[in-house]
């Protein structure tokens, strides 16, 4: 069943046109992401969602109820959208403990008493919290805090759950534990959930759905996998991975080429340019291989350094105007080495 | 895009808000309206026989006395701010980027004149160092010296200048605060002493801060009532307050369209400076929320002869801003004669305070003064948070149009205001009963607190990050229940703390009282003024020296209650 | 619960006999009082309360506040008020309807003249009225109450005993001869703020030639002006000025009992002496009340409960401290009594105040 679904969601602020007509649905049981760089509109997109900022024009409907509706002047406030949201921030309230930071949705909700005193219990001690229900917020820890928000925002059952870069606070060790609980958690409530991030590896291990935005739209729309390994434009296969970015011009049979190199590809995204035409091609660093000598689409290049990154070795390649990284897992001595890339590793922009 | 109407902003507590704003601005644009609409009258306004007309202003014009009381009331206010910015930036200075020994507890220290009213002030002054006061006559015996008459202009001016150091003080040294201290500490690595530092890096840094400091106290200069009215008045040196409190005389008539003319001549002096004000203000904020993190000072030494010269200086300014005047009034408070030839041990009395007990009137002013403050203070603090809100994250235009009504009264001088809410009190049928209760001078007091209330409730309220409201709008609570159960809530030590500072506002209040007071509406402050009509000075100095018992004990219960003091 | 209300009741009945009693003291009515002045004790009784905007100072009246009080058992509002704001206030509220005083008493004869030409005062025969000259009362609506006549204070250890004048010539010789050795140390009234300071020039201008030799003289010694005699008296006692002229007499000769620095001295051959008026208002919250505070202000008692506190009786037939006889002693038997009368009010003519205002002000400069 379709719990959101967003269309058409468009929004300015001041002169400058923030969402151009967003759309999407989301269904329970799933994390929806929204991935993009900073400014991109993702954080707006989750705001409009939630009710805290309005969109000039669109529709979305949470639960089938319609909460926002362009046509019509509909703009429900977000007390009645029946939505949890965490903050970046988790924003617990400084004046109440966590039982009452968490039983508050369900006060407002008319539940009081021993009724909400299961419930938040239950909660709480899901996500093992119930030793620190008397505590205040500012006498807990990063993790705890963000279990109190995620408690907070699900007690009530809400029909969506929204979280605004809800991994971003943690340290590097406590963000990988939350990401596989959270989602294992979502998973197991069954909840609708759409999470913003800017933070790629977030996205494609939490998510079973990423939306890519650029500038306000939506570019691309798939699972982690289709995302990674399709993309279907320029920004997405640069936003995603850690990648080469070749300039050259288009040459003959879906091919890219410099000065004195030309590469065998695949032309990905909307076809523009003819032959001659200036192109950009992106190459995932783990698909360069470096092999022993020439080959099929095996290029020549001067080895210039290597690094050492801990779990691999990162080569600097360079030929003229070219330069290339690529992965390894072992030292290599300065001098000419030869590159070999699959021509469907190598996609074509242009 | 497409013709489809586009969602209207989502206008949120509307009612509320409109509401709130409607009476704000009735509140606030009664007396200036009545002000202006009287300023074009040729008789009170009340007069069945007045007409509309430009003979009081064709008057005031054409007035020689004006015209010079206007000049001496610039030549005042630009002299105030020579004399309190340079000494403001310099305490500022030494008490927040320096290690100057003991500035902790100076701090609230050098706070105390900004919260002495300028009538006790002036009173303490010319007790202490008028032509016959005890530090005069005792600088006179043993250095031979004689101090400069401060019945004078530059005696008002260095006096009005001294007691306004702490508002140039507390905006300078916050800007100071926040100033990153590598940059100084650069300078003074690359061999620059410690005033060149402060004049080539930190001066040019904190110059907004100074600007806005310099028009804040211009416009109290041009408001300033209680130091000419005491000090220069008998020597007939006449300020734009002074000559509305006296233009009636002059006529024998109630003129109350002249004394109209010339507040609003006040207004067109004090409205630009108010607008710039605010201008700065806007500008000053976004650079203090650039530079404002992280930037932990570490203080420039100052060496042994630097300590030595800075406590000298800070001595000095305490000993003439506080000690002095306060000093004048407790000894004037126990005695009942004092002077060249008087032995002050020969007459030693309480009994000007067993007065202040007999006398009915004079009880109850501070019964009155004592009500207003504590129950009073406490009420215009709900009030001004009930205004705080309805301006909370409201950026349309309505909230545009509060702030504009809360800085307006700022324009106007305690006086004018106090005279307008008495027309409003007298002429306004269903408000008549109210203008022998404390509730008329507790509206004009409201008015007049506006601006420094507000500034500190808002203050408050953006210590609130605004995701706490938002997560209680998302867990389903609505924008008055989010109010009520998040942001009141967290705030209340701000506002205990407001409360504080508005009780020691309404305590030192005198100016606002003069037109207003009657039985059961005494005040301690503007009983001092109508005291001073009859001359009764004993009482007005067992008055004054009270109420800086009062304000003291008010500063001390700001402090304990860690109230963040702003002008 | 009974116990208690009995106890209410028995206090109440108690309180009744009290004020019974009271009233039994106030029936003896004095010789010459209708006999229907019960009818008013009895209505003044019932509305409780009397308002007076005064400004003589509360010290002064209190004593016959407090007996006011006794004897009738009516509460007295007392609002100390400069001259300018008595006159003002009574203007403000006639106009709105709004009469918060019962009585307007003050030293500005003249601004009170205005007040019962603009019809802002009532007329009441007091039946104390054939006990007062005739020159302190003005249609039965102003009410003269005292005789003040004015002194020069000054500083006994500062001005020379030779300086101290005796006489008004004497006074004007000692600024024009010796204005620089006394710059900055002579005070007097401010016209300005003072109806009574104003009242007072206006006598000296009319009753003396030498009135302007005598301001122009104060301006080039620079002398100080101030809004009250109190404010004089501090200055005077504490050495910042050493001779105060046009002084309210009563007062000074007050301050010199207390003070061992302070001289006061009467001009023997010209002494102005102004009356405190009192009147009762029209629209009066509390017009029996008001009637009868008036009578009591001018009765035998009245008087001299004023005069205890230093304020000068003008009730004919007086006997005691600061009679006739005594304030005549003191003044040279010179006094110029400024009477109450319409030609007051011709003080407050705009262009003639402003005219004089304006001479004022250059003689105050120094100037020609």
């Amino acid at each position: 069943m379709t719990d959101l679904r967003v269309s058409g969601v468009e929004k300015w602020l001041g002169g400058n046109h923030i969402l151009r007509g967003a759309s999407f649905e989301a269904s329970r049981g799933s994390i929806t992401a929204l991935l993009g760089a900073s400014g991109s509109g993702k954080t707006t997109l989750l705001r409009c969602i939630a009710g805290l900022e309005q969109p000039e024009l669109g529709r979305i409907d949470i639960g089938g109820t319609c909460v926002l509706n362009g046509e019509e002047g509909l703009a429900l406030p977000p007390e009645k959208r029946n939505i949890g949201l965490v903050f970046q921030s988790y924003a617990l309230w400084p004046h109440r403990t966590v039982f009452d930071n968490v039983a508050y949705g369900l006060t407002l909700r008319g539940i009081t008493g021993r009724d909400a005193e299961l419930r938040v219990f239950g909660i709480l001690q899901k996500l093992g919290l119930s030793h620190l229900a008397e505590r205040y917020p500012d006498q807990l820890s990063g993790g705890q805090q963000q279990r109190v928000a995620i408690c907070r925002a699900l007690v009530y059952q809400p029909r969506v759950l929204l979280m605004d870069e809800p991994l971003s606070n943690l340290d590097a060790k406590l963000r990988e534990d939350a990401r596989y609980w959270i989602r294992q958690l979502i998973l197991e409530l069954g909840i609708c959930a759409i999470m913003v991030t800017h933070d790629q590896s977030e996205a494609l291990a939490m998510a079973d759905h990423i939306l890519l935005l650029e500038n306000g739209v939506i570019v691309q729309s798939g699972t982690p996998m289709e995302i990674y390994s399709q993309p279907e434009s320029f920004y997405a296969a640069d936003f995603l991975g850690t990648n080469n970015v070749l300039l050259g011009k288009l040459a003959e049979g879906a091919a890219i080429g410099g000065d004195d190199w030309q590469l065998r590809g695949v032309r990905r995204g909307q076809v523009t340019g003819g032959l001659g035409e200036s192109a950009r091609a992106v190459v995932r660093t783990e698909r360069i291989r470096i092999v022993d000598g020439p080959g099929d689409n095996h290029l020549e290049m001067q080895l210039d350094a290597c690094l050492y990154l801990g779990s691999h070795w990162e080569y600097r390649l360079t030929r003229g105007g070219l330069a290339i990284k690529a992965h390894g897992d072992q030292p290599l001595p300065p001098g000419p080495v030869w590159c070999a890339i699959a021509p469907e590793s190598v996609w074509i922009f242009g | 895009m497409s013709s489809t109407a586009r969602l209207q902003p989502r206008a949120e507590m509307r009612g509320y808000r409109l509401a709130v704003i409607a009476a704000l601005v009735l509140f606030v644009m009664t007396p200036v309206g009545l002000i202006i609409y009287q300023s074009f009258l040729d008789a009170p306004f009340f007069d069945k026989t007045s007409r509309f007309s430009l003979e009081a202003y064709d008057y005031v014009v054409t007035d020689p006395e004006f015209w010079s009381a206007f000049g001496t009331t610039a030549i005042f206010a630009f002299g105030m701010v020579a004399v309190a910015v340079p000494l403001g930036a310099l305490l500022a200075f030494l008490l927040t980027r320096t290690d100057l020994a003991g500035r902790r507890w100076l701090e609230p220290i050098v706070l105390v004149p900004m919260f002495l009213s300028s009538i006790v002030l002036a009173f303490g002054y010319s007790v202490a160092v008028g032509p016959s006061g005890f530090v005069s006559l005792w600088l006179k015996e043993t250095l031979g010296l004689r101090l400069w008459s401060i019945y004078s202009l530059g005696g008002m001016i260095l006096i009005g200048g001294l007691s306004h150091v702490p508002n140039v003080y507390l905006y300078v040294s916050s800007a100071m605060r926040s100033l990153p201290s590598d940059l100084e500490e650069a300078a003074r690595a690359s061999g620059a002493s410690i005033w060149r530092v402060s004049l080539d890096v930190t001066l040019p840094m904190v110059l907004p801060s100074l600007i806005f400091a310099a028009a804040l106290n211009l416009l109290l200069g041009f408001e300033t009532f209680g130091i000419p009215l005491v000090l220069g008045d008998p020597s007939g040196i006449v300020v734009l307050t002074t000559y509305i409190y006296k233009v009636n005389g002059i006529f024998g008539t109630p003129t109350y369209h002249v004394m109209a003319v010339v507040a609003v001549s006040l207004i067109l002096v004090t409205l630009p400076l108010v607008y710039v004000q605010r201008l700065l203000l806007r500008n000053a904020r976004r650079y203090a929320a650039v530079g404002g993190k992280g930037a932990r000072a570490a203080p420039l030494r100052l060496g042994a002869s630097g300590q030595l010269i800075a406590w000298g200086l800070i001595g000095l300014w305490l000993t003439v801003s506080v000690l002095m005047p306060i000093g004048g009034i407790s000894v004037r408070a126990f005695v009942n004669a004092w002077g060249e030839g008087v032995r002050l041990s020969d007459h030693l009395t309480v009994s000007h305070f067993a007065q202040l007990m007999e006398t009915p009137s004079l009880f109850r002013g501070i019964l009155n003064t004592l009500a207003l403050a504590v129950i009073g203070g406490a009420f215009a603090v709900a009030i001004y948070l009930m205004i705080g809100l309805a301006g909370h994250r409201n950026k349309g235009p309505s909230g545009a149009l509060l702030d504009y009504m809360v800085l307006l009264p700022r324009a106007l001088p305690g006086i004018i205001i106090g005279l307008a809410f008495f027309w409003v009190f007298l002429f306004v049928p269903f408000l008549t009963p109210l203008r022998p209760t404390l509730v008329s001078l507790f509206v004009a007091y409201l008015i007049v607190g506006l601006s420094y209330g507000l500034r500190i409730i808002q203050a408050t309220l953006l210590q609130v990050a605004p995701e706490l409201e938002e997560a209680a709008r998302t867990s389903g609570a609505s924008m008055a229940r989010s109010w009520r159960d998040v942001v009141v809530p967290i705030i209340r030590p701000g506002l205990v703390g407001a409360w504080s500072l508005i009780m020691i506002v309404f305590l030192r209040e005198y100016a606002t009282g003069i037109y207003l007071m009657g039985v059961g509406t005494e005040v301690m402050g503007t009983l001092m003024v109508s005291l001073l009509t009859s001359g009764a000075m004993d009482q007005i100095a067992a008055l004054a020296f009270l109420s800086i018992i009062f304000t003291a004990a008010g500063l001390g219960l700001a402090l304990r209650l860690g109230a963040r003091i702003h002008d | 619960m009974t116990s208690r209300r009995s106890f209410v009741a028995g206090s109440l009945a108690a309180t009744a006999a009290f004020s019974t009693s009271r009233f039994a003291f106030a029936q003896s009515l004095p010789a010459g009082y209708p006999a229907d002045y019960a009818a008013l004790i009895a209505k003044a009784k019932s509305e409780g309360r009397v308002a007076i905007y005064t400004s003589t100072d509360e010290s002064q009246g209190q004593p016959l506040v407090e007996a006011f009080k006794q004897t009738y058992g009516i509460g007295v509002d007392y609002n100390g008020l400069g001259t300018t704001d008595v006159y003002n206030r009574v203007i403000s509220e006639g106009a709105a309807g709004q009469m918060g005083a019962d009585i307007a008493w003050t030293s500005s004869m003249d601004l009170q003249m205005v007040l019962a030409q603009k019809g802002l005062l009532e007329t009441y025969v007091s039946p104390e009225a054939p006990n007062l000259p005739a020159a302190s009362l003005y249609k039965n609506i102003v009410y003269g109450t005292s005789i003040e006549p004015v002194a020069m204070l000054y500083n006994k250890n500062l001005l020379k005993p030779e300086w101290v004048p005796k006489t008004r010539a004497e006074l004007v010789k000692l600024l024009q001869e010796h204005g620089k050795e006394l710059k900055g140390k002579i005070a007097s009234f401010d016209p300005e703020k003072s109806g009574i300071g104003f009242l007072l020039a206006q006598t000296d201008l009319a009753s003396t030639s030498s009135f302007w030799d005598l301001a122009k003289a104060f301006g080039a010694a620079e002398g100080k002006v101030y809004g009250a005699s109190g404010a004089m008296r501090e200055k005077v006692v504490s050495g910042e000025q050493w001779l105060a002229f046009n002084v309210i007499g009563s007062y000074a000769l007050q301050w010199q009992r207390e003070s061992p620095v302070v001289g006061v001295s009467f001009a023997s051959d010209y002494t102005a002496a102004f009356q405190r008026v009192a009147s009762v208002t029209k629209g009066a919250p509390h017009p029996a009340a008001g009637r009868l505070f008036l009578d009591f202000m001018l009765s035998e008692r009245g008087q001299s409960l004023l005069a205890s506190k230093g304020v000068p009786p003008l009730r004919m037939g007086y006997k005691g401290p600061l009679d006739a006889d005594e304030m005549n002693k003191l003044t040279g038997g010179n006094m110029k009594i400024i009477p109450v009368d319409e030609k007051l009010a011709n003080n407050m003519a705009p262009r003639f105040r402003a005219d004089f205002f304006q001479q004022w002000k250059k003689a105050m400069r120094g100037e020609g």
